[in-house]
């Protein structure tokens, strides 16, 4: 570590929110120290060593967020993606990152060999391959007027997918949930929002199964037996995400 | 005839086409129409063969009148033919993009009567999607190999990208197995292809809304394994191509034998796939990593070593190139090295102006090292010393003797080669061995060749 900060054995505990996350950052460097970890509601926050609440302020986190962007795209998108990672100890990575960066500049984020940049990089590319993921499998569901989708992501992805569906469905309406974290995005009338959500239980279509059907049999089509390579399928497409593509479904046995 | 139906008889007849990729074309969304590119291509599903689906791959119909001995689609082949509307093809287009299953169309065809009249249908299917329908996506289409240039044009300024297949690698395979076609009627396309895309190029840089022609380049493939043509030959004709018709691509389709004919391989003939891999490590080799088809290959050995990847390969013939420093070595010279690839050549690039690396630095940053490391020092210093049999078994490609496990029934499952496996491995499982001891066997004689080598 290059940059002047005791390590503590203090942790810090905050909110959960990214601005919260931006007030533990200026924590650190205020007080010239590494925590031992920080904390979110979530994580059930006792341990040994002690704890120190970090307070949201929001005139503090734009003064740390004002110096992230002055950092440059390389290092604001790694710690804005590494964030929306569902990983414990996510925070400590970043804020190590940041506090790197601020010390040596942009080029930090380049700085690979190095442990804290390999570790918020590997966040960062954990996030961004599942939206990558998603983005290739997730299918929508005509209902009635909306497309609606539900899918079950381990990192909370729906603000990287945003971008892509919101250019190649300009004119759409549509929503997709995220089951995992409890949270869908709604696009009505070119406006975007983020909803709560407990659940979502569409009631079955006919005109949308005959969608998925002819789908299916366009995919057994294309299979081509002599070269069956069911492992390889499998790394392009880890089981995972089976789920939420409707042609990897097991086909309905037919009524007796 | 259903929409189901026909959607399954012209898929399974255009499963066979290799080109699948979406890629080459960055285009944003835009209000009235609907969909966008993304220049790396999205692939949206993978079928149990492991290829993926990223364009709704079909023909335009299947009903042909020529009779290339290799193809399913033949005149003389006993199978279901069935041909589209232009309005159903769109619908369904449309249909499945919206639902995210795919990034465009692949529209090919059979030879419908003449090539002209073909790609008059193809053409007014893909016009009413664009213009009609407003699609925004990808669109991939084949020339028809001697139709009319006008026509080309007309394809390609509604098309993503083009391709024409060339369907075999040497001009004799073609007279002998395809007799309609000849050579100067594939090759003719791609030049007016080449040259057209590169004009429109030209045109979009002075202004920029000037009608783009297949603004994702162009693509062919070729048959490998129903013909006797050498691994040399086939890689000196696919750098030909790219150099002389800035081709994109340049795919590679093993040989299924699909009829019995004397012409062909045996019936019985297992595709080739170890080859077509081989082919495709090459092939990138040419495109990403600066190698000529002349260092891959050569006269003295004009065929891939099935247990070796190319590159492995070169560097065992040419040791006087190695150990490569890793903190002072040029991009062309890392590129080499066995076990990395272009992505970790850049990140070694970048990080190594920041910090000198070791091997812990390396790992950080994701270098796989299990070749790589015999090839390579860290200021100075080798990171390890392998004895010649370690090194051997570092550079063994697995896939060669690659063994799954095939259900029977529920609760029975036996050892079989992998389709990608070598062909001794195969050999030796049909002839009744253990596909588990099959492999062994091969890669245990495999590892004391190489380590001879050494």
């Amino acid at each position: 570590m290059s940059y002047q900060a005791a390590l503590s054995d203090v942790s810090y505990c905050y909110d959960g929110s990214f601005q919260g996350f931006l007030c533990c950052i200026f924590e650190s460097f205020s007080k010239k120290e590494i925590p031992s970890a920080v904390l979110p509601p979530s994580e059930g926050q006792t341990s040994l060593f002690s704890q120190r609440e970090i307070e949201t302020r929001p005139e503090l986190a734009r003064r740390v967020a004002a110096g992230l962007n002055r950092l440059g795209t390389a290092v604001r998108e790694r710690i804005t993606t590494g964030f929306l990672a569902d990983e414990p100890g996510k925070e400590l990575v970043l804020l190590r990152f940041a506090r790197l960066c601020f010390e040596r500049g942009p080029s930090a984020a380049r700085m690979l060999g190095d442990a804290d940049v390999a570790a918020a990089f590997a966040l960062e590319r954990s996030v961004n391959n599942e939206s990558c993921k998603y983005i290739e499998f997730l299918r929508f569901e005509q209902r009635g007027t909306m497309l609606g989708t539900i899918i079950h992501p381990r990192h909370s992805i729906l603000p990287l997918l945003r971008g892509h569906f919101c250019s190649r469905l300009p004119d759409e309406d549509f929503m997709i949930f995220d089951a995992t974290h409890g949270v869908a995005l709604l696009r009505r009338s070119g406006r975007v929002c983020y909803m709560q959500m407990k659940q979502y239980t569409p009631a079955p279509d006919p005109a949308e199964e005959d969608w998925q059907a002819l789908w299916k049999r366009f995919f057994h089509a294309l299979t081509i037996e002599e070269r069956r390579n069911p492992a390889c399928q499998q790394n392009h497409a880890p089981k995972r995400y089976w789920q939420d593509m409707c042609e990897m479904q097991p086909d309905p046995l037919p009524d007796a | 005839m259903d929409l189901a139906q026909k959607l399954e008889i012209l898929a399974d007849s255009a499963k066979y086409d290799v080109a699948c990729t979406s890629s080459g074309v960055e285009r944003a969304g835009k209000h009235g129409s609907l969909g966008s590119c993304r220049a790396a291509g999205i692939c949206h599903a993978f079928t149990p063969d492991g290829r993926c689906v990223s364009l709704l791959k079909v023909l335009y119909s299947n009903a042909c009148c020529y009779d290339c001995s290799y193809c399913v689609n033949r005149r003389t082949n006993d199978i279901p033919r069935a041909t589209f509307t232009p309005r159903e093809l769109a619908e369904l287009t449309i249909g499945f993009y919206r639902r995210n299953y795919i990034e465009g169309l692949f529209l090919s065809s059979a030879v419908l009567g003449s090539p002209d009249a073909t790609m008059e249908k193809m053409i007014e299917a893909l016009r009413i999607l664009r213009q009609e329908y407003r699609f925004n996506g990808y669109i991939h289409a084949k020339a028809i190999p001697g139709a009319d240039p006008q026509l080309v044009e007309r394809l390609g300024l509604l098309a993503d990208r083009l391709s024409v297949n060339i369907e075999l690698p040497s001009e004799a395979s073609l007279q002998r197995l395809a007799p309609d076609k000849q050579r100067a009627g594939i090759l003719r396309p791609m030049g007016q292809i080449a040259q057209r895309t590169a004009q429109s190029r030209r045109e979009l840089a002075v202004y920029r809304h000037a009608p783009a022609f297949a603004p994702a380049g162009q693509s062919t493939q070729m048959i490998i394994g129903a013909t006797p043509e050498t691994d040399l030959h086939i890689l000196r004709l696919t750098e030909g191509l790219y150099k002389k018709y800035a081709l994109k691509r340049v795919f590679f389709s093993a040989y299924l034998p699909v009829v019995p004919d004397p012409r062909l391989p045996a019936t019985t003939t297992k595709p080739p796939l170890l080859r077509e891999h081989r082919l495709y490590q090459a092939d990138w080799l040419l495109r990403f990593y600066q190698f000529s088809a002349e260092e891959i290959l050569n006269e003295e050995q004009p065929d891939f070593d099935p247990y070796l990847d190319p590159k492995c390969n070169w560097a065992l013939r040419h040791p006087e190139y190695f150990p490569v420093e890793v903190n002072t070595a040029t991009k062309a010279q890392l590129l080499r090295v066995p076990g990395i690839g272009p992505k970790s050549v850049q990140r070694i690039l970048s990080a190594r102006r920041q910090q000198h690396l070791g091997l812990e630095e390396l790992k950080r940053i994701g270098v796989v090292l299990k070749r790589a490391r015999y090839f390579i020092t860290c200021n100075g210093r080798a990171p390890v010393r392998g004895t010649r049999a370690e090194v051997a078994a570092a550079l063994l490609d697995p896939n060669a003797f690659g063994v799954g496990m095939h259900q029977l029934s529920l609760d029975e499952f036996v050892p079989t080669a992998l389709p990608g496996a070598a062909p001794a491995v195969h050999q030796l499982a049909d002839a009744g061995m253990d596909a588990r001891q099959a492999a062994n066997l091969v890669r245990q004689e495999a590892l004391t060749c190489l380590t001879k080598r050494l």
